[in-house]
């Protein structure tokens, strides 16, 4: 996989390279702002673009606006947002129209490398990958509490698995029980929850977290 | 008969409308408003007269300024008031309105005195100087003698006696500038006295302003310390994290590349230790543990690595209260490092000592000089830091010359 990093602390940039060099993919680019962002995006054309959120000018929202930039010049481009730390509000805005192809991770899953590269091929290959923190955060915001309150606890795990993006089977996997189990939960979980249907697993991610922030 | 007498005149012949018309306007007003205060139209009233005095208050110092040359002070803003109840209570309340209205109704005999002697003896002092000219040319009336005026049966009906009354009409004009400044001395008193800082509320202004002060550098000293955690001892742990990360991936594999282990585990380790030194740099930032021994250690290590050397001097027989001991130290090494970066200097004299009730810091630096609190380099926060707890910063700094700042500190703040 070609991958662009944007990322305006040097030692983070040079060990996300590295990191990400060891399995496999390819920095085609790393830069230390937002338009350089753009710039190496058009030259480079890589499959997804790795973004800190916080970069100069003002260090406080760079990378999102650059990512929102990005996602309408070039949709074809994955952008997997990182920060190190959450603002439920950016994944809201980044999820706003699509969710294909984005995703939004806490700079420390990085240390967690299968995690990470994991979230990659899933933003390349158009799904979507929140960080569980993201999804805790939002599960604990939402007004919603009471009517989650009807779901049995293996049907929240389940909702929580799939609003970070996870395909049914990387969710078996996780939960350690068969496709068809995780199918009954997620049919489930739509029908109590009143969620409209969802073809692909992205919008199902937007699905849920529509249903969450309403 | 310079620029500054006419401006005198001017501002004497000005005042006779400004002074008695606008007096008398403004007792109408104050009067109607206090008939009115019978019903809810009164209060409202007088407050809007008041608000117009302030601001008249104003007229009249610009005017003293320009005319007289008298530089008077502005007194503090009014306050911003909540509500429209509160608003007519603080301007109803207002200390400088009134002062200004005080002001005003005293200028209504004074500006009629000042005009009399600034308009009489001009009056006067021409029309004797050109006694002359036109006694001559007065006709001789049948019986009675030509003459100007008399005193007691003299008449003036000779030119000797005419002249005399020319050279008596001189002396009031080259006395006339003096007569006018005389009378406007009670001008400037009055005017000194009531349209210029009130001393309790110009206090209760000041300490707002520093309270604003503080509470702002408190916001910027946290976000500071936000973004150094974030930008520095942060980033290093997640790039530790990574190179461990890749230490496990190396050493998860069925052909273990040992050389490229170690390389990982040692930069690891540097990254480990450079994160330690960050966040005691940061913690020293915040607050220095050596502090907590008092001033004279804390100053002593921050002047040990110093370069150019330092040479300190101590004289503190009883400890700051802690607070003042905090700022004290802050503002030496923010002084310290302005000497040490700006100023080229080879040698900085540091001296701390307590003189009644006062913590005072002294640093000598022989360097290019030239320190401004308008330059840019911070010392202009230090002032107003300085400030919040009343204390003074005072700089001494030629272009060229040694550079000597001085703080001083009130040892245990008021109300503290």
């Amino acid at each position: 996989m070609r991958i662009v990093i944007a990322e305006d602390t040097a030692i983070l940039r040079a060990g996300l390279a590295e990191l990400l060099g060891v399995r496999g993919h390819e920095v085609v680019g790393a830069v230390g702002d937002g338009d350089s962002l753009l710039t190496a995006v058009d030259e480079y054309r890589p499959d997804v673009a790795v973004v800190d959120i916080r970069m100069p000018p003002t260090r406080t929202d760079e990378g999102l606006r650059a990512a929102l930039q990005l996602r309408e010049r070039r949709p074809e481009v994955g952008v997997l947002l990182f920060s190190q730390y959450i603002e439920t509000r950016y994944a809201t805005e980044l999820l706003a129209d699509r969710s294909a192809g984005v995703g939004y991770l806490l700079k420390e899953r990085v240390a967690d490398i299968d995690e990470f590269v994991d979230a990659l091929d899933r933003i390349a290959a158009g799904g979507t990958a929140l960080d569980p923190e993201v999804v805790t955060q939002l599960f604990g915001a939402s007004r919603r509490t009471h009517s989650l309150d009807a779901l049995t606890p293996r049907e929240r795990e389940v909702l929580a698995l799939m609003a970070e993006g996870r395909t049914n089977a990387a969710i078996a996997d996780t939960l350690v029980v068969t496709g068809r189990a995780v199918e009954k939960h997620v049919a489930n979980i739509f029908t109590k929850l009143d969620l409209p249907p969802s073809d692909t697993d992205h919008r199902r991610v937007l699905a849920v977290l529509r249903y969450l922030q309403s | 008969m310079d620029s500054r007498t006419w401006r005198s005149a001017l501002y004497a012949l000005v005042y006779l409308p400004l002074g008695a018309v606008a007096g008398y306007l403004l007792l109408l007003l104050l009067a109607a408003g206090t008939l009115l205060s019978l019903t809810f139209l009164g209060l409202p009233l007088i407050a809007l007269v008041l608000t117009c005095w302030r601001q008249f208050g104003r007229l009249h110092r610009r005017l003293a300024d320009v005319l007289l040359g008298e530089r008077i002070a502005a007194p503090h803003p009014l306050r911003p008031a909540t509500g429209r109840l509160d608003r007519i209570g603080r301007r109803l309340g207002d200390v400088v309105a009134w002062r200004a209205v005080a002001y005003q109704i005293i200028k209504v005999p004074q500006s009629i005195l000042a005009a009399t002697v600034c308009l009489a003896p001009l009056a006067f002092g021409l029309w004797s100087a050109t006694y002359p000219i036109w006694w001559s040319v007065v006709p001789e009336n049948s019986g009675r003698h030509k003459h100007g005026f008399p005193i007691d049966g003299f008449y003036f009906d000779t030119w000797p006696r005419a002249f005399l009354i020319c050279v008596a009409g001189l002396l009031v004009l080259a006395a006339w500038p003096w007569l006018l400044r005389g009378v406007l001395v009670l001008d400037r008193l009055l005017a000194r006295g009531l349209l210029g800082p009130v001393r309790m509320s110009q206090r209760i202004s000041d300490l707002e302003q520093t309270r604003a002060l503080a509470v702002e550098d408190a916001a910027a000293t946290v976000r500071k310390i936000e973004r150094d955690l974030h930008d520095g001892a942060q980033a290093r742990l997640v790039s530790l994290a990574m190179s461990l990360t890749l230490v496990q991936d190396t050493l998860r594999r069925d052909d273990v590349d040992l050389t490229r282990a170690r390389t990982l585990v040692d930069t690891a380790h540097q990254g480990a230790k450079e994160a330690i030194a960050e966040l005691r740099d940061l913690v020293r930032g915040i607050h220095p543990p050596v502090l907590d021994q008092g001033l004279e250690p804390a100053l002593r290590t921050l002047t040990a690595r110093s370069t150019p050397p330092a040479m300190v001097r101590f004289d503190l027989p009883t400890r700051p209260s802690p607070a003042i001991e905090t700022i004290g130290y802050f503002c030496a090494a923010e002084l310290l490092t302005n000497a040490t970066r700006h100023s080229c200097a080879k040698h900085i004299d540091l001296t701390a000592k307590m003189t009644g009730g006062l913590l005072v810091l002294r640093i000598v630096d022989d360097g290019d000089g030239g320190a401004d609190p308008a330059g840019g380099t911070g010392l202009a926060g230090l002032r107003a830091r300085v400030r919040t707890v009343d204390g003074r910063l005072h700089i001494d700094s030629p272009p060229g010359g040694p550079t000597i700042v001085t703080v001083a500190l009130p040892a245990h703040p008021a109300g503290g």
